[in-house]
């Protein structure tokens, strides 16, 4: 049986969208800028706020550069997102309205695949940069400061990468099934502002909702929908808000990340497939 | 129908034979049908959207539905290297077959088999084997030149790059438009892209091709263009194509069978020629006179007379008067000429069309409401 | 102007009312779901702030009823609260969502010659279209958000104001409804020099989240090392915003509101007239290039 290369597929993809967005040069460089501009704002909250304040949280080891740390991995994941799979799902969504969807179930290739990644936005890619830069410094202040004890090694790094990795999976998953229920609901206005809300819940520590009725939405978030895990297990690797020392609810966490890209993974799949049973295509 | 003699055809280019290989699937000996269509039906629902404020709030919270069938028991079977034309009034359920023969919906009820496969289960070794084109859609890159999406179906399709090479420049020669691969899709004309298009879903040369209106919008040369490369095309490889279009041309100068479809169902299948034979009773009849103005004023009070322009005069005859209403005439005026032809092929049509719909007119005209949310 | 023009022009903005009105209607799951999710960011920033006065509090304060006992720029925890909650009610009249982008993809394939060619006004179409479209938004709108508010009214611990203080957060509200549609269209319009308005307008709404008290309260800018808190008072932005919100929780009182009250009418004026402007010049460039 003769298997398409889904690498070279992919490649191919990522070659078209660089002619494209080259094509449209000042595009791209406004596209950078603003979606720059956006998280420089966001870090100027957070500086203010922390004008006024020493930590997020009482006793929960959100300092400043811990933070910020926090914060750029949010940008890494988000940018990831956006430049692998947002322009995605809303053309998949689009797709779906104007029934060109017909053409990607004609390829003899994973379908799911196919409308996954056709676009890769570049400009967005940005923000890893600069998540990354922010990283780099603040976790360079906190090894210098001796007060914390921060247990950092080789493995850290590889820890990190691969549990930013899973946590971007959740969140592909999250926005595939987001945009397969477009297939019912005709069109998917919301698609960007579902994604919007959803991802609020994930920019931060999880220990703010551990109070009252947060709770609730900490359990949700935490086990149901596991956004939380996404941007937290990456953090908590780096920043060590708590020390060095790995307790059990560490573990846990680690392991929820990880059975929660897979998962989600498998129930996106499945949604996928059984949004397309109810797919009818347009007419003419 | 026979299984397809290839052993007799090998004379092809390099390319049909490295196809022919593929071919050699079980199916084609068992010499059966490779398009087989069994009472497929579908329906889609509407939305029935009222008119008015006060309904559109009402809609909010109570739907109504209407159920329009756009496929009703459909039974066919196409073999090997034919060339199928689908033909029928708008809305009459002929794209609707295409997307269920390409597996792109699923039907409601019935049974196909193509090349073997249920389309509609997708597999890969079923899709890697047929290509559908839709003339109103497009499905090329439109911010890249052609060339780049042709690239991405070769990945796609997994197609050999030495035959891939092959193939698009074979192609792009025979459509005359190897110097515009280069440009962006945007920025070709309806035409040129159509051709692309084409080209596109060519590439992996596939078995079965479905073609919805490949010449919609394009002019008498552009038509003529991709009528003759389709032609050509078929002859060398023997494919299999099921073709929908409203432009008569297109269908004469391709299609050996025909299939109406009206209102959802196969109302005729047979060649032109058929239709013709059966739908149409009339023959056009020419004639040519010697003399004074005067014979034509007898003439003009024959019934059916389409126009008079003397020395000629046209009219209009049931078939079965042809050769009594000829014999008076030529015994009575000195006729120079007769031509006697068939009607125009967009006349019987319109005809057939009209027919089709008068037999169900009430369906449409009730439609019933299926049910509310 | 005779009466039938007048006639004839208000039946004809009356028609495309109601048909803008279905066109909302049409798609109700949609509409729902969006409504209430406009509350979940909320909902996450009263957790934000809670952990944050929670941390600049005395300790043990945090779980009493009254919630943290810190205070932030003069706001208390349930006075930040209050304050995003009014935010959300001064947006669901300023913003305009797709508003700059649809006026600026008209523009780019064409289809402002309709507009052209046809004796309507654009901008008043789309006025006409907005209203519409916000009063489709309240009357869906109304009964979560009144729900919220109910859940919420803890928050408000000053109560209801007094009715002047309320005559002018109605007013100003209304008015942050065309200043925010004069405001955008002006942004859509540039469209006819500068194609690429799309990646502008993600500027614009930056400024806009940051400068209108979207993001946080006006008060928590800082003076120092640049004065962005002065800066802001010389900004339309405010308007669409902070303004009806802190009138409404009486930050803003006495001459100042009425002061703040008069510049935001100016502003809307001053858009007005700057659409128009802009309208007629981009007219006349965009039929110089011929279409
Ligand atoms: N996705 C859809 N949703 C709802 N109704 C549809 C859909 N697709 C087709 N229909 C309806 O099904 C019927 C058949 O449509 P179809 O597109 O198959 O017609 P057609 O024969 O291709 O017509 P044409 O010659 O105009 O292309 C029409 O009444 C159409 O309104
Ligand atoms: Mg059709």
């Amino acid at each position: 049986m003769i298997q398409p290369s889904y690498l070279n597929v992919f490649l191919t993809f990522a070659k078209n969208s660089m002619i494209r967005d080259m094509s449209f040069r000042m595009n791209f460089i406004l596209q950078c800028i603003s979606s720059l501009s956006w998280a420089a704002m966001n870090y100027g909250l957070f500086l203010i706020i922390y004008q006024f304040s020493d930590s997020i949280g009482r006793q929960t080891g959100w300092g400043e550069s811990e933070f910020f740390i926090f914060l750029g991995t949010i940008w890494i994941i988000n940018s990831l997102i956006q430049t692998f799979f947002m322009a995605n799902a809303t053309e998949f969504s689009e797709m779906i309205r104007t029934g060109n969807l017909d053409f990607a179930l004609l390829k003899p290739i994973d379908t799911q695949f196919l409308i996954s990644f056709p676009r890769v936005n570049w400009a967005q890619l940005a923000n890893a940069f600069l998540g990354l830069a922010v990283i780099i410094f603040y976790l360079h202040q906190l090894l210098n400061d001796p007060s914390k004890k921060m247990d950092f090694s080789i493995w850290s790094v590889f820890a990190y990468v691969f549990f930013v990795f899973c946590g971007t999976v959740v969140m592909y998953s999250v926005m595939i099934i987001l945009a397969s229920t477009s297939i019912w609901m005709g069109r998917n206005q919301n698609l960007h502002n579902f994604w919007f809300y959803i991802t609020n819940f994930y920019r931060y520590p999880m220990e703010i909702y551990e109070r009252g009725i947060g709770w609730a939405l900490w359990g949700t978030f935490t086990f149901v929908v596991p956004i939380l895990v996404v941007s937290n297990v990456p953090a908590r690797v780096l920043a060590q808000p708590l020390g060095g020392h790995w307790g059990l609810w560490d573990w846990t966490l680690a392991t929820m990340s990880v059975v929660a890209a897979a998962g989600s993974l498998w129930v996106s799949r499945c949604v996928f497939r059984v949004a397309l049973k109810s797919y009818r295509s347009a007419s003419s | 129908m026979i299984a397809l003699d290839y052993s007799g055809s090998l004379s092809f280019s390099n390319l049909a034979q490295t196809r022919l290989l593929a071919c050699k699937h079980p199916i084609y000996n068992l010499a059966m049908s490779i398009i087989e269509i069994n009472h497929l039906s579908k329906s889609y629902r509407v939305y029935q959207k009222q008119e008015g404020v006060w309904a559109s709030i009402r809609g909010l919270f109570r739907r109504e539905y209407r159920e329009v069938q756009a496929v009703r028991d459909i039974s066919l079977q196409v073999e090997p290297g034919e060339f199928v034309a689908f033909l029928g009034p708008n809305g009459a359920g002929k794209t609707t077959t295409l997307k269920l023969l390409s597996g792109v919906i699923n039907p409601d009820s019935g049974d196909c088999r193509v090349m073997g496969h249920v389309p509609w289960e997708r597999e890969n070794e079923y899709r890697r084997r047929f290509a559908l084109v839709m003339g109103q859609k497009n499905q090329l890159w439109w911010d890249l030149p052609a060339a780049e999406s042709f690239r991405l179906n070769q990945h796609i399709y997994a197609v050999p790059l030495d035959e891939f090479d092959r193939t698009r420049d074979e192609l792009c020669e025979m459509l005359d438009v190897t110097h515009l691969l280069g440009q962006p899709v945007r920025e070709l004309s309806l035409g040129e892209r159509m051709k692309m298009e084409l080209i596109a879903a060519l590439l992996h040369s596939p078995e079965v091709l479905f073609l919805d209106e490949p010449t919609i919008g394009l002019d008498v040369v552009a038509q003529h263009k991709i009528q003759q490369f389709l032609k050509a095309y078929q002859e060398e490889r023997k494919n299999t194509i099921v073709l929908t279009s409203h432009y008569m041309k297109d269908i004469q100068a391709l299609c050996q069978r025909v299939v109406i479809i009206a209102q959802g169902s196969i109302f005729h299948d047979g060649s032109l020629d058929d239709i013709i034979d059966r739908f149409s009773g009339d023959k056009i009849v020419t004639l040519q006179i010697g003399g004074p103005d005067e014979v034509f004023q007898g003439l003009r009070k024959l019934p059916n007379v389409l126009e008079v322009e003397p020395p000629r005069i046209k009219f209009r005859i049931g078939r079965d008067d042809v050769a009594r209403t000829l014999s008076d005439i030529l015994s009575t005026y000195a006729v120079e000429d007769i031509v006697v032809e068939d009607p125009p092929i967009e006349e019987v049509i319109a005809k057939v069309f009209t027919d089709a719909q008068g037999g169900q007119v009430d369906d449409e005209s009730h439609p019933d409401i299926a049910g509310v949310s | 102007m005779d009466a039938t023009h007048w006639y004839g022009r208000a039946t004809l903005w009356w028609t495309f009312f109601q048909i803008s009105i279905n066109e909302r209607l049409v798609y109700r799951i949609d509409f729902v779901i969006g409504t209430l999710m406009r509350f979940l960011p909320t909902l996450t920033q009263v957790f934000l702030w809670w952990a944050i006065f929670d941390a600049v509090s005395s300790a043990g304060s945090a779980d009493s009823a009254s919630g943290p006992d810190g205070k932030i720029a003069g706001y208390t925890f349930s006075g930040m609260i209050a304050y995003y909650l009014m935010v959300i009610i001064s947006r669901a009249f300023s913003s305009m969502p797709g508003l700059t982008t649809g006026i600026a993809n008209q523009v780019r394939n064409g289809e402002i010659k309709k507009f052209l060619i046809q004796p309507v006004d654009m901008i008043g179409c789309l006025l006409v279209q907005r209203v519409a479209h916000k009063l489709v938004y309240y009357l869906i709108a109304a009964l979560p958000f009144a729900l919220v508010f109910w859940m919420c009214g803890d928050f408000f611990v000053s109560g209801w104001p007094p009715p002047d203080v309320m005559f002018v957060f109605i007013t100003s509200l209304l008015l942050s409804f065309l200043l925010g549609f004069y405001l955008e269209s002006c942004i859509g319009l540039i469209a006819f020099w500068f194609l690429e308005v799309t990646s502008l307008t993600f500027i614009y709404m930056l400024l806009n989240f940051l400068l209108s008290g979207h993001m946080f309260p006006l008060e928590l800018l800082p003076t120092k090392p640049i004065d962005l808190r002065g800066f802001v008072e010389f900004m339309p932005f405010k308007y669409l915003a902070y303004f009806p919100a802190a009138v409404f929780l009486g930050k803003v009182e006495g001459a100042e509101m009425w002061r703040g009250l008069v510049m935001e009418v100016m502003w809307v004026l001053f858009f007005i007239l700057l659409s128009r402007w802009l309208w007629s010049r981009g007219v006349k460039r965009y039929s110089g290039f011929g279409g």
